[in-house]
């Protein structure tokens, strides 16, 4: 976490522009879930622009965020490897009473974050890329729609892809806002929104070795 | 509970769709579920450290 931008008692935990990307971002995938379903549950309304200008929105951030982690970023924060395991493996333990070892405090990022995180990405990358293909299927200003472009079985199977992305997002998102906004996350939830953590927080949650 | 939405050809052969709607309701109760029973687990069992 920098210090940058910190006052004494404050850590830099998000910088804007990232907070600003996380935030475009939940605005888009709510946007694209309305549009999505509230028709669908008897709420009729022309929700085809506002679906793929979304979708559109949501995709070119989307790249934005993997060039910037990609190269801005440290990536090896973000990635699962042997120590996570170990710790998610302790914190279960631990929860379930199995062990009274507390468990180890993670490195920028817990377990469970970063499997979010992770799961985020794989199904939010479907949502995008069966998007992207199904934009085919409509008129835009830039292309007339050509509903013939893949068979009628191969069409299925993305519209398979696109709705289970998109019903699995309602699941996950319920669960990111609650974890969110419990007492002892809700550090991370001011991180998102004003960018910085205490120094106590983070001599409590994290690891400076990890 | 259907999983997928299949209509029919003239020929009567199936084509898929997409995923069923009345599942919207299922992953909707699932995220709902979690959120219950991790406060539940949280307020009275979940040990204090």
């Amino acid at each position: 976490m920098a210090e940058r931008g910190a006052s004494a008692d404050r850590l830099v935990r998000h910088a804007l522009v990232d907070r600003l990307f996380h935030w475009l971002m939940a605005a888009c995938v709510l946007v694209l879930l309305g549009t999505a379903f509230l028709p669908i549950m008897g709420l009729d309304f022309p929700w085809v622009a506002a679906h793929w200008i979304a979708g559109f929105i949501l995709t070119a951030i989307v790249v934005f965020h993997t060039v910037r982690a990609a190269f801005w970023q440290d990536l090896k924060s973000m990635w699962i490897g042997g120590a996570d395991l170990r710790a998610a493996i302790d914190t279960a333990a631990y929860s379930l009473r199995l062990s009274g070892r507390l468990p180890v405090n993670s490195g920028k990022y817990s377990f469970a974050q970063k499997l979010i995180h992770h799961l985020f990405t794989l199904v939010l990358l479907v949502a995008i890329v069966t998007g992207l293909l199904m934009m085919v299927r409509i008129d835009t200003p830039w292309w007339d729609r050509n509903p013939f472009w893949l068979a009628q079985a191969t069409w299925g199977v993305v519209y398979v892809l696109h709705g289970l992305a998109a019903l699995s997002l309602i699941t996950m998102i319920i669960c990111h806002i609650y974890f969110a906004l419990r007492p002892e996350k809700r550090l991370f939830m001011r991180a998102m929104i004003l960018g910085w953590i205490r120094r106590e927080e983070y001599r409590n949650y994290h690891d400076d070795r990890r | 509970m259907e999983l997928f939405r299949v209509t029919r050809t003239v020929y009567g052969q199936p084509v898929l769709q997409g995923m069923s709607w009345d599942l919207l309701w299922v992953f909707f109760g699932l995220g709902v579920a979690v959120v219950v029973i991790h406060a539940v687990y949280a307020r009275w069992f979940a040990p204090k450290p």
